[in-house]
């Protein structure tokens, strides 16, 4: 508890000392980043200028047509865009729609989350606008450069070949990157925004939506009906997440050991098993577990055939043992792959440990808890922070064994629910989207903070500073 | 009195070997039963859970697998299963083109934003996931795009390129020395990459196909989601609207789903065992 404590302690004042580095190295960084730019305002010559007024003027001046046609025609494309409606939209961010729609008088009103969706476009179109013209100052710059060295200006031919050589990695990257600005980031930031609204339930389009500050947060933490749902499903997720990741780590672990185990023969055969279960696709395994708990299901046929009553194994009543089968249920689908993880790594431990501390007359069970724990734990806590936040995001346990049942106390929500499950049935069933944005960063916060916290504590991250 | 400590110990050690069969078996039984539940139930004669015997159906026969591919009216499901298989197919190959670009890039090229990416991506990795795809749902209902299965397979491959750590892992794995040597041999950055770097990298290529394949198949979420007619939708959500009368059908056209997964995961466990660990011990 003690070293936790100093752990946590060094963490935090090695923070304090590391901000304040941050905030006084901000001079000289600003000064390198913009000696760059000191050096082409000063030495640039009159066709630099000339490119800093209009876009491509001076790649035109040094005769490189296509280029110099290129940028010229962008920025007219953006201008165009900005006056047409990027300035509208711009405005309309902040106001997120003035005229409310009314169909009796023919009023066509404003759609406050298009609007939003448009002004966030032209947010990214102005960062896009000034990248390229930093750009643009930069390659007239560059070819002043070379013509100065005698390098001879480049060809449009030459510095599009460029691009599948020294420039490899910009045509690599760029789809990639597109795809995740467009399916991952912008999203993101769009429900980020969603949550300081009151978009959701009867405030949807036509009516207007409205900015209004940290009242979900609020509503969702304070007193009330709402945060009492939140407070109970939050625990539960928590213990959840500790619960499924602690066994189906040690489970899978020791289930690598045990295979792992010299007297076993048929290693292939008898790993068959779990590989099976990790191959089955977890939608199957899940409505499998659901029939078998079903009041008809088989369980419940072998309890009637003793003479007992079925049981509702995941019905209204059934908090704890549904809870049980959750995890037993998760243990099932996520052992195999711990399983398979630690196979990988047991096989690259050095054997001469082992052999040096038989000769030691250490135990196997000293031998395990000495050498194989540590080293499996400091190889695989990036995995292990990754299972926990993935644990805590479990959202097809629940949602297919107890999807339709409702609990008492809680607000749409039942009592095995966690708090993505609360999350999916705000937004996407019941539509309150402001919530559940409020919720998913709620998420967000809590998951990082204790991954932090975990990778802090963990033997790889003092290892990582001992080698720099 | 040496003697019985040797028979002590060696007593010692069928005992250890027999325990360890003892548990080897139970869990063999515990992972595999459910999988046997489900393939005799595909066999049964009458569709209801009802009518089973506890675990066991009263009569066998093929008759649920015709009516799987025959009858169409209420449950469409050849028609699930190409729509599935169109959509996996389509983000596998998009899907492992990105990842596999990506991590090139990162473990090869040094550049300016190169480390802000990397932290940018976990940071983003944070995000609860399905966070972005409601959002995506409602960009979607505001621009009319849903019931679309090219929208689906675009987030799909689009999101791909998060989990490169991976691949990364593997890439950094392969000397340096190959890359300086095709370059002093004059070969551009685009042709060490397609035949020098690619070649080596089959096992990895492999396992990001298989795992940028598994996931739109046994995805549930945004398909339920984003694809609202009966004829766009994929298999997981169609399973998902059998009831209990329809035990037979469900368990058969699980096991039809799940046998091409299963036997890739079969052949390439190896791969799979070695991808894993290389993502493991990550920087």
């Amino acid at each position: 508890m003690e070293q936790v404590k100093q752990k946590i302690n060094t963490f935090f004042t090695g923070l304090g000392k590391k901000i304040v580095c941050f905030f006084k190295s901000i001079p000289s960084k600003l000064k390198s980043r913009f000696a760059g730019a000191k050096e082409i305002i000063t030495q640039g010559n009159i066709k630099v200028g000339a490119s800093m007024c209009i876009m491509g003027l001076g790649q035109l001046l040094y005769k490189q047509w296509t280029k110099g046609t290129l940028f010229i025609l962008l920025q007219i494309a953006f201008i165009a865009y900005f006056i047409t409606r990027g300035g509208e939209d711009l405005f309309g961010l902040f106001t997120l729609g003035q005229v409310k729609g009314d169909a009796w008088y023919g009023i066509e009103g404003d759609n406050s989350i298009v609007m939003m969706l448009m002004g966030l476009l032209a947010v990214v179109m102005i960062g896009f606008y000034i990248a390229l013209y930093v750009t643009n100052i930069k390659d007239v710059y560059r070819t002043q450069c070379a013509e100065d060295t005698l390098k001879g200006v480049p060809t449009f031919k030459s510095e599009f070949k460029s691009l599948l050589d020294k420039n490899f990695y910009k045509t690599a990257i760029i789809l990639p990157l597109i795809g995740v600005c467009v399916f991952s980031i912008l999203p993101i930031v769009f429900m980020i925004l969603i949550a300081f609204t009151n978009y959701g339930g009867t405030t949807v389009p036509p009516e207007l939506v409205d900015w209004v500050g940290l009242e979900n947060f609020e509503n969702l933490i304070s007193l009330g009906e709402l945060s009492a749902t939140f407070f109970k499903i939050f625990g539960w997720n928590l213990l959840w997440a500790v619960l499924s990741t602690f066994i189906n780590y040690f489970a899978g672990l020791g289930l690598a050991l045990l295979l792992n185990k010299k007297c076993v023969k048929g290693k292939a055969f008898w790993r068959a098993f779990p590989i099976l279960a990790y191959a089955i696709p977890g939608f199957i395994t899940l409505l499998g577990f659901k029939f078998m708990f079903s009041y008809g299901g088989p369980i419940n046929y072998y309890i009637q055939e003793a003479g007992g009553e079925a049981i509702g194994f995941l019905d209204l009543n059934s908090k704890w043992t549904a809870r049980f089968i959750g995890l037993g249920v998760n243990a099932w689908i996520s052992v195999p792959s711990t399983m398979l993880l630690a196979t990988g790594i047991l096989s690259n431990i050095n054997t001469d440990l082992y052999e040096a501390a038989r000769v030691d007359g250490a135990s196997a069970w000293k031998q395990f808890i000495k050498i194989t724990l540590p080293y499996v734990i400091f190889a695989t806590t990036p995995v292990l922070i990754t299972q926990f936040i993935n644990n805590f995001n479990n959202f097809g346990v629940f949602y297919f064994l107890r999807e339709r049942v409702r609990s008492e106390g809680y607000i749409l929500a039942n009592n095995t629910d966690l708090l993505i499950n609360w999350l999916y049935r705000m937004s996407i069933d019941n539509k309150y989207y402001s919530i559940g944005a409020a919720i998913s960063l709620i998420i967000f916060i809590v998951t990082s903070i204790i991954s932090l916290v975990v990778y802090v504590l963990s033997p790889a991250y003092k290892q990582e500073e001992t080698f720099r | 009195m040496k003697n019985s400590k040797v028979v002590k110990a060696r007593s010692k050690k069928v005992l250890n070997v027999i325990i360890t069969y003892c548990i080897l078996l139970i869990v063999a039984f515990i992972f595999f039963f459910p999988c046997l539940w489900l393939i005799l139930a595909s066999f049964s004669k009458s569709g209801s859970i009802y009518s089973f015997d506890g675990f066991f159906p009263k009569e066998y026969s093929l008759d649920t697998f015709e009516l799987l591919f025959t009858d169409t009216v209420m449950y469409n499901y050849p028609k699930w299963f190409l729509n599935t298989l169109f959509i996996a197919t389509m983000s596998c190959i998009l899907g492992t083109l990105f990842t596999i670009l990506t991590a090139y890039v990162m473990s090869r090229f040094r550049f300016k934003t190169r480390k802000a990416m990397m932290k940018g991506t976990l940071v983003l990795g944070m995000f609860p996931s399905f966070m972005g795809t409601i959002a995506v749902y409602l960009m979607m209902t505001q621009f009319n795009l849903i019931n679309q299965q090219w929208g689906l397979i675009l987030i799909y491959a689009g999101t791909a390129p998060m989990g490169y750590l991976t691949q990364k892992g593997f890439f950094d794995t392969i000397p340096y020395s190959i890359d300086e040597a095709a370059r002093i041999d004059g070969a551009s950055n685009f042709t060490v990459f397609v035949k020098f770097i690619l070649p080596l990298s089959k096992p990895i290529l492999v396992y990001t196909a298989l795992t940028s394949f598994a996931w739109p198949w046994s995805d549930f979420i945004l398909p339920k989601m984003l694809l609202i007619d009966q004829d766009l939708q994929t298999v997981a959500v169609g399973l998902m609207s059998l009831d209990e009368t329809q035990f037979a059908r469900f368990a058969a056209g699980s096991i039809i789903i799940a046998i091409p997964i299963i036997v890739l995961y079969f052949c390439l466990v190896k791969y799979m065992i070695n991808g894993m660990a290389a993502g493991a011990v990550k920087e």
